[in-house]
């Protein structure tokens, strides 16, 4: 299995699919495809703690690979559905930009991150596609954050933003120490329901889910 | 140890199941004083001599203790504040029993939360705390009393940019654990008390980029400018008592987090790194607040653009570094928590008796509320750094550490900017603490009757009056036994 996982590179690949599911965000309209994408983005995660545990023979990789499967892949998901079917929403995105141009600017940051990256402090083993792809990760949520318009959008965002630093800090350490994890993945577990609760209660108080509304208070 | 972690969790269970609001409060209030009674013990002897628990995941030096016994004090005023405020709320039918149930049971979750980061020895337990004040006391500021949009929205604004920051924190932590694991394996590769003794070996470069990440993550949720967006609406839109508990103690409860941060990332990297940053941002922080100060019209935003000047204080006396330095930021922790809390307490109450938070709508406090007006006076005071007043000393000693240091160009935009807080503050609370009641315009909404006396506005008051006498105490001279306490936290971080 070690050698098959290494003659075909399944780690890059993995990768790249976290990638490219953090890429699609920026072509989608509806929300219920960001659900989708993240849904796709966290069972690769997933998938990827897995394959690396067979690699370093790890229990508590396995732990952390069915941790984040239980949480990011099916708990959160079909909370975000059920909200998503709560607010009714007009499930589009709307974005400031338009979508090629989203696009395009998060081509730019890929190629920003790979060109600086280059010759990371970094660069150890398996992780060296693993660690710039998920800083790319990290700063495509970022983008898709402050471009769209809608609360659960920035929700969608920060969650994107979560599975990259988590993939981050995977390639960094091979992982935490399970009761870590299992504290960090509760905290963002209550993180995502209590802002899903506050995207509902927006959208009561103020009659729509758009943040351009949320501007009584300044200065 | 974990009796202390137990006592909140029981208190908000037995807050939330009870039926009778009136009792809830003093439940509350029960739950807080056993708290620190119990606490008491263990905070004196772990300023002594560092004690741990749970195979060393729990472990507390001085400088836990000193930030865990301004929790439990501000934890204690607060319940008691609440009790009365709660009352009015009712009274007033601006909240009901489910509100009112609600509120405890999330103060004292928020308590809690506080706890486990003034105890956790691991840096990753740590930031699990931190993340876990903000979801919490987000709860409290948006649905933790009554729901009004504006509190929906501040509420939202503090959770989204917190979460983002602390997520970067969380980057730096994982980069720190990469780090250490380097050096030493991944036995306790993040404990506090093992990263300390090996900090001089740590990789810099690597250190660096953690000390960047950290400090942008719990820089956003110490308020530090140019990320402190959040912190005017949720102070101004959570009820006054959480607003008390946010500035007086949560921001440094972040900014302890910065604090352990900077004592490993120093050694490392040189003291200069960490000192730069920090008095960089310190500096950004109280320039803009004092702009903000002078021209806001709102007098519980002004408060939390004081909270954010302060903040810029406390982490500038960290970046001079030094024991005077970081002496002078311990100390002005002290003052800030003693002085904020009490003027958002009596804000709270002249929010109640003139149903405005404009600067403009109050006019008179002195005349029509003697008591609660002095109070007022003496916190303005205090905040705006007016000698004898305790923020003033602390004020004066991180100026001296500067001036020690020579650091000249430091030292003169500070006063430049303390100077106009000085000036933005006293003219803020001149404005409605002097001149004739009835003045104000907008104001004579009428209900100018005078509460009926009950025990919960007694407590209320006398805790106001206690903070009020401590500012002052604190002022004239600091006593013996904090000043042991903050002479040996200042050797806890390192400085020599």
């Amino acid at each position: 299995m070690k050698t098959w996982i290494e003659a075909f590179s399944i780690i890059d690949f993995i990768s790249v699919g976290i990638l490219l599911t953090a890429v699609t965000l920026n072509a989608f309209k509806s929300i219920e495809s960001y659900v989708k994408a993240y849904t796709i983005n966290s069972w690769l995660l997933s998938s990827l703690i897995a394959v690396v545990a067979v690699l370093v023979g790890e229990t508590h990789l396995y732990v952390a690979a069915l941790l984040t499967l239980a949480t990011k892949g099916i708990l959160i998901p079909l909370f975000l559905r059920r909200i998503v079917r709560q607010m009714r929403v007009t499930h589009e995105v709307v974005p400031y930009i338009s979508n090629s141009l989203s696009l395009a600017i998060s081509g730019i940051l890929v190629a920003v991150v790979y060109a600086s990256l280059k010759e990371g402090i970094f660069v150890t083993g398996f992780s060296r596609n693993v660690l710039q792809i998920s800083i790319a990760v990290i700063l495509i949520s970022l983008f898709i954050m402050i471009t769209r318009k809608k609360a659960l959008t920035l929700v969608m965002g920060l969650l994107f933003m979560e599975n990259g630093l988590f993939l981050a800090g995977f390639s960094l350490t091979f992982g935490m120490p399970t009761i870590i994890e299992l504290g960090v993945l509760f905290d963002m577990l209550m993180g995502v329901i209590i802002l899903g609760i506050f995207a509902v209660q927006i959208k009561r108080a103020f009659a729509s889910a758009d943040l351009d509304k949320l501007t009584v208070l300044k200065g | 140890m974990i009796v202390i972690l137990i006592i909140p969790i029981v208190t908000a269970i037995l807050c939330y199941v009870l039926k009778n609001a009136r009792l809830t409060g003093y439940v509350s209030l029960a739950g807080t004083i056993a708290l620190a009674v119990s606490a008491w013990p263990m905070i004196t002897s772990s300023i002594s001599a560092p004690i741990s628990a749970m195979d060393g995941a729990f472990s507390m030096d001085a400088l836990s203790g000193y930030i865990m016994g301004l929790v439990i004090f501000l934890s204690l005023a607060s319940a008691i504040y609440s009790i009365s405020y709660l009352e009015h709320e009712l009274e007033t039918g601006l909240t009901d029993l489910r509100g009112v149930r609600r509120y405890y049971g999330l103060l004292h979750l928020f308590i809690f939360t506080m706890l486990i980061v003034t105890m956790a020895n691991n840096l990753a337990i740590m930031w699990i705390g931190i993340e876990a004040t903000t979801i919490v006391s987000a709860l409290l500021i948006g649905l933790g009393f009554h729901k009004r949009p504006l509190a929906v929205e501040a509420a939202w604004k503090y959770i989204i940019l917190c979460t983002v920051g602390i997520t970067f924190a969380l980057l730096g932590t994982f980069i720190t654990y990469y780090a250490s694991t380097a050096v030493m394996g991944t036995e306790g590769a993040l404990n506090w008390t093992v990263l300390k003794t090996v900090a001089p070996r740590l990789n810099p470069e690597t250190m660096k980029l953690a000390f960047i990440f950290v400090l942008v993550g719990y820089g956003t949720k110490a308020g530090l400018a140019p990320v402190h967006n959040w912190l005017p609406d949720a102070h101004s839109q959570a009820p006054s008592p959480i607003s008390a508990l946010l500035s007086g103690i949560l921001l440094n409860t972040a900014f302890y987090g910065i604090m352990r941060f900077v004592s490993i990332v120093g050694p490392s990297t040189g003291e200069a790194f960490t000192g730069n940053l920090l008095i960089i941002f310190g500096l950004i922080s109280i320039g803009i607040s004092a702009i903000f100060i002078l021209v806001q019209e709102n007098y519980k935003r002004l408060l939390a653009y004081s909270s954010i000047e302060h903040m810029g204080i406390i982490s500038l006396g960290v970046g001079i570094g030094g024991p005077v330095g970081i002496y002078g930021a311990l100390l002005h922790i002290m003052n800030h928590a003693l002085s904020k809390p009490l003027m958002f307490f009596a804000s709270g109450k002249i929010q109640s008796r003139f149903g405005s938070q404009n600067i403009a709508s109050v006019k008179g406090v002195l005349t029509s509320m003697p008591l609660l007006g002095s109070l007022t006076l003496i916190g303005a005071l205090s905040l705006s750094g007016t000698p004898p007043f305790n923020i003033f000393v602390s004020e004066f000693t991180v100026l001296k550490a500067g001036v020690d240091k020579g650091l000249w160009t430091v030292v003169a935009l500070f006063l430049l900017f303390v100077v106009i807080v000085f000036y933005g503050v006293l003219s803020g609370f001149g404005k409605m603490l002097f001149g004739k009641p009835g003045d104000a315009v907008g104001s004579g909404t009428g209900h100018h009757h005078v509460p009926a006396l009950s025990l919960g506005r007694v407590l209320g008051n006398g805790i106001m009056i206690i903070m009020a006498l401590s500012v002052i105490i604190m002022g004239l001279r600091v006593p013996g036994f904090i000043d042991e306490t903050i002479r040996t936290c200042v050797q806890v971080l390192g400085a020599k």
